[in-house]
């Protein structure tokens, strides 16, 4: 079963410190002559903050993913505990984003690999091209390379937890025996 | 808050300037998290949850601390009213600035610097804080605490300064005024304990909140004050020009930096002594936008005579560093003995509040240091209940001191900021142990300024140039 990362809108503040610390753990520089802040800043969970509700969203590992489903190139993969992207096969087609129930897959321009080289719409000549930023898609990877999940470390309210196949069952566990014991405390009213 | 002062010369600059708020929350920007208002020493913030925090000027002592944990950024994924090419502008920020836009942040300044440096007739005069040396590598991918003082030095000539100078020179002044004014004061029975005056959000908030104490604090000016009063008299005098031709810019680790250079009173070379405040970060983008590669650049020196500098007005830009370098002249001005070891790890550390007491030659000193106004409250009142027994308190607003100061380059993880301070301020230590002149006193421009121009310390000169009366500019207000 998949691990999957989810916040608390009870105690999220929104103060998009996950943001940060997500699209910092996943950026290689691309030269030494910049500083960190100014690599694009891609994140791959994003803080949802309307009036009514405040609180991350990312993705859930589906263990049937509609992502992955919708994958022509089979660009969207299983890898242990949960559901990957392999940039370089990945087209741009953008099937994936709108299959996502959870908006949790953005198409974001991919730093490390060079620009491509287009032919433009208007061109009659061999030389008139264009060249265009190679965009791929990414999403959450639960930081699979680099241990404990960015936003997890970072969020200062505590707010965002992961959910891997022992905790989840721990806590299923945890319920059934309160409801075991509501069972015991109300049986004149249930039974 | 000092329109009173400004009415006799009003210019559309100073309009622009007071309409222009130092710090600001970014309404587009800001998810109203509540980390600044909880990060605030002063508690100059308010909002509600989710919704757009405020900064009250009135209150806010400029320190820059909200700039540094505000986390709300234009994320290139959403969209807002405002364009970013809107937004840098409306910020004073150049065009080419490639990094992420904070909700909280601070005026910028840098176009004035580039039209000065442009304008032909303009004599261009920089200096640097200690702070900027260890901080500015880092904003181009050098790891926390890399020391470049001969980079940066290079990067301002090749910028087109007309003279690279040093604020560490002035602190070394620093010390030689205000170990005078605290030995005198010790000897004359005068109020003490003594606060130092370096730090303008310090200075700002006993102005401000504790106005009874304003007597207890040294009349010196800041060393980015002094160097820029005698950066348009002896600077002048020495390169044989105008002082009305001189543009003084600051590059400081401060925000608060960009008011106290405004404050009406800091004229006593006849004209406003430091024209502009940048920050590192500001130089930091200026260098990226005339297409300098920093870490390629070869060392080069600052410039004489003001841009000598020893270990002592090095360490400034620490926590506790006021402290060491004023005690390694304060000792031996008292005792004429210099102190054995020159390494006061008393003094240094990095709690909010620290107490020493210093035995040299028969001569016992006592002194304490704050670092973080957050702290400062329980002290004040100690010194206002008679509990207080030391005679020099040393006062930084900044967590770390001027290393951690709100211009600093931005540390995007909160939990990496230690890591980035004592990197920082271990690269300042490092730069003082490799210095052969450690001693504020012992500096030979500071004694040729002396000998050939100030007189003595606290003498008539120094005592226009150099020192404020911070009670009468209460008065002003």
């Amino acid at each position: 079963m998949n691990a999957f990362i989810i916040g608390d809108a009870e105690l999220c503040i929104g103060c998009q410190a996950c943001m940060i610390a997500c699209a910092r753990a996943h950026e290689q520089l691309p030269t030494a002559a910049l500083n960190e802040r100014e690599t694009p800043f891609h994140s791959r969970v994003t803080v949802v903050n309307v009036p009514e509700v405040t609180v991350p969203v990312q993705c859930r590992q589906c263990e049937d993913a509609p992502c992955a489903r919708s994958c022509p190139v089979e660009g969207i993969v299983q890898n242990n505990s949960h559901i990957e992207v392999v940039k370089e096969k990945c087209i741009g087609c953008k099937s994936c984003v709108l299959a996502c129930p959870f908006g949790a897959i953005k198409v974001v321009e991919d730093t490390i690999v060079c620009s491509r080289i287009f032919m433009s719409a208007s061109a009659d000549t061999p030389q008139n091209r264009i060249e265009k930023p190679p965009f791929v898609v990414e999403k959450c990877d639960l930081c699979a390379d680099c241990g404990t999940p960015a936003c997890i470390d970072i969020c200062p309210a505590r707010a965002l937890q992961l959910v891997d196949p022992d905790a989840m069952q721990q806590k299923v566990e945890n319920r059934r025996k309160q409801n075991a014991n509501r069972i015991r405390q109300y049986r004149s009213q249930l039974m | 808050m000092y329109a009173k002062n400004f009415d006799e010369t009003v210019t559309i600059d100073t309009i622009i300037k007071m309409t222009s708020p130092i710090i600001a929350i970014d309404k587009e920007l800001c998810t109203g998290c509540g980390r600044c208002l909880e990060i605030c020493p002063v508690e100059a913030i308010a909002g509600k949850p989710n919704t757009p925090h405020e900064v009250d000027t009135a209150v806010c002592i400029l320190c820059g601390q909200c700039v540094q944990i505000c986390s709300g950024y234009d994320a290139p994924d959403e969209t807002f009213p405002t364009s970013r090419a809107e937004r840098l502008e409306q910020r004073g920020m150049l065009p080419t600035v490639q990094e992420p836009l904070f909700a909280a942040h601070y005026r910028g300044d840098i176009h004035r610097v580039i039209e000065a440096l442009q304008t032909p007739d303009m004599f261009t005069i920089v200096q640097c804080a200690p702070a900027v040396r260890v901080a500015i590598g880092e904003e181009f991918g050098m790891p926390y605490g890399a020391l470049t003082p001969g980079k940066l030095s290079a990067a301002l000539h090749a910028l087109g300064f007309d003279r690279v100078y040093d604020t560490n020179f002035a602190a070394d002044v620093t010390i030689m005024e205000e170990g005078a004014e605290l030995i005198k004061r010790i000897q004359e029975n005068g109020t003490l304990p003594m606060f130092t005056s370096c730090c303008p959000g310090w200075v700002k908030y006993l102005e401000d909140q504790h106005d009874d104490l304003l007597e207890h604090l040294s009349s010196c000016k800041s060393p980015q004050q002094m160097a820029g009063t005698l950066f348009k008299t002896y600077g002048a005098k020495i390169d044989q020009i105008d002082p009305a031709r001189i543009f003084s810019v600051a590059v400081m680790p401060c925000t608060c930096k960009k008011f106290e250079c405004e404050r009406p009173e800091m004229n006593a070379s006849g004209y406003q002594d430091v024209d502009l405040v940048i920050t590192t970060r500001e130089l930091a983008q200026l260098i990226k936008h005339a297409g300098i590669d920093f870490p390629a650049l070869s060392d080069e020196d600052f410039d004489n005579p003001l841009g000598c500098y020893t270990g002592a007005g090095n360490i400034f830009g620490t926590t506790g560093g006021v402290m060491e370098a004023a005690l390694r002249s304060a000792c031996e001005m008292l005792t004429g003995t210099p102190l054995p070891d020159l390494e006061l790890e008393y003094v240094r550390g990095d709690e909010g509040i620290r107490k020493a007491a210093i035995v040299h030659e028969g001569v016992a000193l006592k002194v304490a240091i704050v670092a973080g106004l957050q702290h400062i409250d329980s002290v004040l009142e100690q010194i206002r209940s008679g509990e207080a027994d030391f005679h020099f308190l040393e006062v930084m607003c900044c967590p770390l001191g001027c290393v951690s100061g709100g211009g600093q380059p931005k540390v995007l993880l909160p939990n990496q900021c230690l890591e980035a301070h004592i990197g920082r301020k271990s690269g300042l230590y490092a730069h003082d142990r490799s210095l052969a002149v450690r001693k504020s006193h012992d500096n030979p421009q500071v004694k040729k300024l002396y000998q050939d121009f100030l007189g003595e310390p606290l003498g008539h000169e120094a005592h226009h140039l150099l020192h404020t009366d911070h009670s009468h500019n209460r008065n002003l207000v």
